[in-house]
């Protein structure tokens, strides 16, 4: 009787999954497969060989990943005291929550342009240090790697700290007491409570960041230059630009890959901080 | 001199005060109760006494010094939460060890004195256990373990004993008056349960408001509560109030009838209170020792014990007897108050 009860429950996610084999699943292994073979139709490692070789691929996949990276680690930086601030301090904790997730509420298309507004050439950013006499040239500031990491940092910030605020929203006070009661200095108990207790949700917003900056298309398209391309933007102009689906493919079996290398690689780090995760 | 002593505090935050000019004092050795219900701020002492929280004004005096503005990691008080407050992330090991790490005790010393306490504890085997892994009285004996393994200065308790079960609230409660014994430290216990806190204190200090009502060896205030509220809490269930007359230990209740109790006590109007055990109810007519006459409204079996609510001209009264005969609603009784049972207030 129970038994056919549970067995109903699968229909529930019946509708998701189907969507999901129809419209993700078949298409990606559809892709998946074909970069193994060659045009005669058989079994061929020969793309992979030949992008592997490239120059150009090797510049580009290295950029992708350290600039993905770099945007991480400056979110972790940044979300980490921003969350406890908002999860252990304030008195506003919902208006500080929707300030923190606001940028979320435009598309990134806007968002990318706004930063060429300010870091124009002719932007706010030029015009105040030129006219404070700091520089004698408005500098580029704009379609290089800085100006990306600057919008991947934007873009997926709020990631970082709502991941970060609902772990450390579940960090009981006593224990912050209790540490110091034991004798940890504020520093120390920030070393050996607070962050391996709030390792799961930077593991979590580091994975999103990461995997967001590596297949985030538009602004690095916008905010990119020609001379900066990343993985994503590569894809499209394979796929696009040079008609080549098998090599655009071939690129993002690489991405996929990646991602999912880097995620169980922090994972794995984190687990060693703290083994309860 | 009193090992700690608490001088005009008043605590609270914002607007909201929760302790009033709050004094008070314990000796060394002495396991000193905080009870009192939930609000009462007893909570509030053991935090500010722990350092989790500052006073808004007073003085904080311990073993000599002004101890008021020293950081709460730079007492060297132990503390057991409500919680337990376990580093979940660590196990049993490395929470009783978290203290002395802390002190820089070197890695020898540091295993050496963790395993006598967890011996101590009777957790041995369980050290590489996390928290989660482990019953509630288990993770009790842990957060023990990790206060006493530093050698504090002063144990703070704070209602340790209120997410277990009755059986083993009383195996542990024995647990820590042994350990309190065996290592002869000073320890304040907050609690909210009257027997676990009389069984376990050398003093009590009941609280009400953010002041301190009254603060006693348990069988002081047992016997001889000081104001109604301490009288209630303890449970005198029967108040009346009593006017001296010019004979020695007679009173006269509110009806005119006389009353005579053992205990001396200044003062013309009195209160008077008894416990619902400490009166005999007799059938209406019968001769008795301070009679007071009455009317059962509400009878109860309590299994072993009946219990009466009877209406007499000086007020309702609770009964608490072991008499065979029952008496039903409406029955007309006597009720004799047990001289030497009645306390004046």
């Amino acid at each position: 009787m129970l038994e056919k009860k549970t067995k109903i429950y699968w229909l529930f996610i019946l509708p998701g999954c189907l969507f999901l084999a129809v419209f993700m699943l078949i298409p990606l292994f559809s892709l998946i497969l074909k970069t193994f073979f060659n045009e005669s139709g058989s079994f061929s490692l020969a793309s992979y060989f030949s992008l592997l070789e490239s120059t150009y691929f090797k510049q580009v996949f290295w950029r992708s990943i350290r600039l993905s990276l770099v945007s991480t680690m400056v979110c972790a930086v940044l979300g980490f005291p921003t969350a406890y601030y908002i999860s252990k301090y304030s008195k506003n904790k919902g208006v500080l929550m929707a300030l923190a997730v606001f940028p979320m509420f435009t598309s990134p298309v806007i968002r990318s342009f706004s930063w060429m507004v300010i870091l124009g050439k002719k932007g706010v950013i030029n015009n105040l240090l030129v006219s404070a006499g700091l520089i004698a040239k408005p500098v580029s500031l704009l379609y290089n790697e800085f100006s990306m990491v600057v919008g991947f940092i934007q873009l997926f910030l709020p990631l970082m700290i709502l991941s970060l605020i609902g772990v450390m929203d579940n960090i009981s006070e006593d224990l912050n007491l209790a540490a110091g009661n034991l004798g940890a200095s504020p520093a120390a108990t920030f070393r050996h409570v607070i962050l391996p207790l709030s390792l799961p949700g930077l593991v979590t917003g580091s994975v999103l960041v990461f995997t967001g900056c590596l297949t985030a298309y538009t602004t690095p398209q916008l905010l990119g230059g020609t001379d900066t391309r990343v993985l994503a933007t590569m894809i499209y102009q394979q796929a696009m630009s040079l008609g080549d689906w098998t090599q655009a493919s071939v690129v993002a079996v690489v991405m996929i890959v990646v991602t999912i290398l880097v995620s169980s690689g922090i994972n794995a780090v984190s687990r060693k901080l703290n083994p309860t995760i | 001199m009193a090992l700690l002593e608490l001088q005009n505090i008043t605590a609270g935050y914002d607007n909201n005060v929760i302790l009033k000019d709050l004094n008070f004092q314990v000796e060394k050795g002495e396991l000193v109760s905080l009870l009192g219900s939930s609000g009462c701020g007893k909570t509030t002492t053991l935090r500010l006494i722990a350092g989790f929280s500052n006073p808004m004004d007073g003085t904080f005096i311990f073993d000599g010094k002004d101890y008021t503005q020293v950081p709460l990691n730079k007492r060297n008080f132990g503390f057991v939460f409500q919680s337990y407050a376990l580093f979940p992330h660590m196990t049993v090991f490395d929470n009783v060890a978290f203290g002395l790490k802390m002190r820089k005790v070197s890695p020898e010393q540091i295993q050496k004195e963790v395993a006598d306490m967890l011996e101590t504890v009777d957790l041995k085997g369980f050290e590489n256990r996390f928290p989660k892994e482990m019953s509630g009285g288990q993770r009790q004996r842990v957060a023990l373990a990790r206060a006493l393994v530093i050698k504090p200065d002063l144990l703070l308790l704070d209602e340790p004993l209120s997410n277990l079960d009755a059986k083993l609230r009383v195996k542990m409660r024995v647990e820590i008056r042994r350990l309190q014994q065996k290592f002869g430290f000073t320890a304040i216990y907050v609690t909210h349960d009257q027997e676990e806190c009389f069984a376990i204190s050398d003093k009590v200090a009941i609280m009400n408001h953010g002041v301190i009502e009254q603060m006693d060896s348990p069988s002081a205030i047992y016997n001889h509560p000081k104001t109604e509220f301490i009288a209630h809490f303890v449970g005198f269930e029967n108040f009346l109030d009593l006017k001296r007359t010019e004979e020695a230990n007679v009173y006269l209740a509110a009806d005119g009838s006389r009353v005579t109790v053992t205990e001396g006590k200044e003062g013309d109007a009195l209160k008077a209170c008894i416990r619902p055990e400490d009166i005999q109810i007799v059938p209406a007519g019968t001769d008795a020792v301070n009679p007071l006459a009455g009317e059962v409204m509400v009878s109860t079996f309590l299994g072993k014990r009946n219990q009466y609510n009877v209406r007499t001209a000086v007020g309702e009264f609770e009964v608490s007897t072991d008499q065979e005969s029952v008496y039903k609603i409406g029955d007309q009784v006597v009720l004799s108050l047990t001289p030497n049972k009645i306390i004046l207030l």
